[in-house]
């Protein structure tokens, strides 16, 4: 009863603050409730943002990620866990089914404990890999904080990541300094599903500290092939998100000021950079929208019915439009192609038998047309218009719309005369029926005298 | 054909059997017979000259007729070659009937005036297919009556013309 109250309760909170396009309902599997106070600017900021949190521990049996086989949560906030692992209710499969039903779900790790088996198996489905030993930290000797880690080293000053590719949307970026206090570090598989967000300095490496000897003989990995935060978009566009270092997430480090060796000392954007994060996994920032779809003709004066025709004929002209929004925290906005990037319409039957660029002919108040026009090949069959965009940080626009496409009706052919190349030979048929003409009418009047006169004789 | 024959014998039309079967002997109408040692020219002008003298009105409006199919024809043809085929139906039925009309128009003339001809040596050239009709008209040559030939012929042809005007469209 509290739970619904409360969930009316923030439903109506909606209304006037930022809402996820996926739903409001956030778990937050914490393990010692004590540490609660540690996040709450965090969970403060979430909340304001509109989120319904739901705190609850792993080692509740009561805890359900579906509800009568329906997803109980929009998204789950995993924070490391102490014991074992996350407990029956969030074992790995139950994550993935999680995914699979479109939840999004973001897991800080930390490297002051070792990171559970069950933690590392679920990364394994996702091709994500964390060092063998599951306790590493990200060590680096040339960017660390001099204030807090001036022995360890492993307080990592960073940069705010910038682009991931110069072809996609920037959803990271921005000014200020990160600190990223002991980060478990990570390295992602080879699939196109994976994007890191935040990568380590190329002078950082893994370096287990439970290790006793002071030099480090086989490190896991180095230098960028280290991600500090990673994201892994699944087909269906539900998102996980890992991030390395928990403490980044904490009040102290909110507010915390940091000097790099030879720099100045600044305050951290990390509340900056944990705003972006979470809002990104939850679906406030890179979720595209189809609004609507339409192809026809090449022509004036259309009306309703010319619109999205089933068939089509070989050789027409063709316009396919597209409008796409794109939701930005709290309200959809028109879809801006990233520079060098180009949304694409294809034609295909079984293959493309055309790949053309979109391009922006309209933006309304919350979307943005795209359209192309172009001429359908001379092959009849079933096509199909497909747009398929999946891009790193945006969510997957998958469209497929079935035309048939006819041949030449008989009658929709141009008539012989015209075609001026073909005169000659229309001429030469008709030279030929006249010249037939006039031989059957001269034959006619020119039965030879001997003939009529041997007919004479005859009938005589 | 038998009349016909016994009243056209003393006219030109009656070499035909004769000039080809002998020609050494002296004909009554026509030019000086040709010696062993003739030049070219000469004998070319002579079988002009026995051709014009020796064929029958119908059969030299026939040669007409062919001469100007092959004329069109070969128009048709050397447009194609020197300007590509571009619609190629209107090529396929003009080319194809200025060569059908040539065809059919070449039977009519193996029909009617191949039946002159075989008067004098019996009909050995249609035998078999013609036979009935010869018979059914009471005909004693065994060919195909010329009016027979004739109306087969404007029957091939209109068919002729009908597809070729559909196939151009």
């Amino acid at each position: 009863m509290r739970w619904c109250s409360s969930l009316l309760l923030f439903g109506c909170l909606a209304a006037v603050n930022a809402l996820s396009s996926s739903g409001n309902r956030l778990l937050v599997v914490l393990e010692d409730a004590a540490e609660k106070g540690l996040y709450s600017t965090l969970f403060g900021d979430l909340e304001a943002r509109g989120y319904n949190l739901i705190f609850d521990s792993p080692k509740n049996e009561q805890l359900s990620l579906f509800e009568l086989g329906d997803r109980a949560y929009d998204h789950v906030l995993l924070l490391p866990p102490k014991s074992k692992g996350f407990g029956p209710s969030l074992s790995p499969k139950n994550l993935v089914d999680f995914l699979n039903n479109d939840g999004n779900v973001l897991l800080a790790l930390s490297g002051k404990s070792t990171t559970p088996s069950a933690v590392s198996s679920l990364l394994l489905e996702f091709d994500i890999h964390i060092s063998p030993d599951r306790s590493s930290v990200a060590v680096d000797h040339f960017n660390y904080d001099t204030l807090s880690a001036s022995e360890k080293h492993d307080v990592l000053v960073l940069e705010r990541p910038g682009k991931l590719r110069p072809d996609t949307k920037e959803f990271f970026g921005g000014e200020g300094i990160l600190a990223v206090p002991s980060a478990s570090p990570h390295t992602l598989g080879d699939t196109s599903l994976l994007a890191p967000i935040l990568r380590a300095p190329a002078t950082a490496y893994s370096y287990n500290p439970k290790e006793d000897s002071g030099s480090v003989e086989e490190v896991f990995a180095t230098g960028s092939q280290l991600a500090l935060a990673s994201a892994m978009q699944a087909r269906n566009s539900a998102r996980f998100t890992l991030l390395g270092s928990v403490e980044s997430l904490q009040d102290k480090w909110f507010s915390a000021t940091v000097k790099a060796p030879g720099g100045k000392e600044v305050k951290t954007a990390n509340r900056e950079f944990a705003k972006q994060l979470t809002a990104w996994t939850f679906k406030e920032t890179g979720v595209l929208k189809v609004e609507k779809i339409e192809h026809h003709l090449a022509k004036h004066g259309l009306a309703l019915e010319d619109l999205n025709p089933t068939i089509y004929r070989v050789k027409n002209e063709t316009v396919f439009t597209i409008e796409i929004s794109e939701y930005a925290h709290d309200r959809y906005i028109p879809f801006e192609i990233p520079e060098n990037d180009a949304l694409q319409l294809e034609f295909t039957m079984l293959s493309p038998f055309h790949r053309l660029n979109l391009t922006p002919i309209k933006t309304t108040e919350n979307s943005t047309l795209f359209s192309t026009q172009f001429t359908v090949p001379d092959q009849h069959g079933i096509f199909s218009f497909r747009v398929n965009y999946k891009r790193p940080f945006l969510t997957n626009i998958e469209e497929k719309h079935e035309v048939t496409v006819r041949h030449y009706a008989h009658n929709e052919y141009p008539r012989s005369w015209k075609i001026s190349g073909g005169w000659v030979w229309i001429a030469g048929l008709w030279s030929v029926i006249a010249g037939f003409l006039a031989f059957v009418v001269i034959w006619l009047y020119s039965e030879p005298a001997s003939a009529v006169d041997g007919k004479r004789k005859k009938t005589q | 054909m038998a009349p016909k024959r016994s009243s056209a014998a003393p006219s030109s039309t009656s070499a035909t059997a004769t000039s080809t079967s002998s020609s050494t002997t002296p004909l009554s109408s026509g030019p000086r017979t040709l010696s062993a040692n003739s030049s070219v020219s000469e004998i070319a002008f002579h079988v002009w000259h026995q051709y014009l003298t020796t064929t029958s009105q119908r059969t030299l409006l026939l040669d007409a007729f062919m001469a100007f199919l092959v004329l069109v024809g070969g128009v048709q043809f050397a447009y194609c070659v020197l300007a590509g085929n571009y619609p190629f139906n209107a090529f396929l039925s003009g080319f194809c009937a200025a060569v059908g009309q040539f065809v059919l128009t070449a039977s009519l003339r193996m029909q009617t005036s191949s039946s002159e001809r075989t008067g004098a040596t019996g009909g050995s050239a249609n035998s078999g297919k013609g036979g009935k009709a010869v018979v059914a008209r009471g005909e004693a040559d065994g060919g195909v009556s010329h009016e027979r030939a004739f109306a087969d012929y404007i029957f091939g042809s209109l068919i002729l013309h009908f597809f070729c005007i559909n196939f151009i469209n």
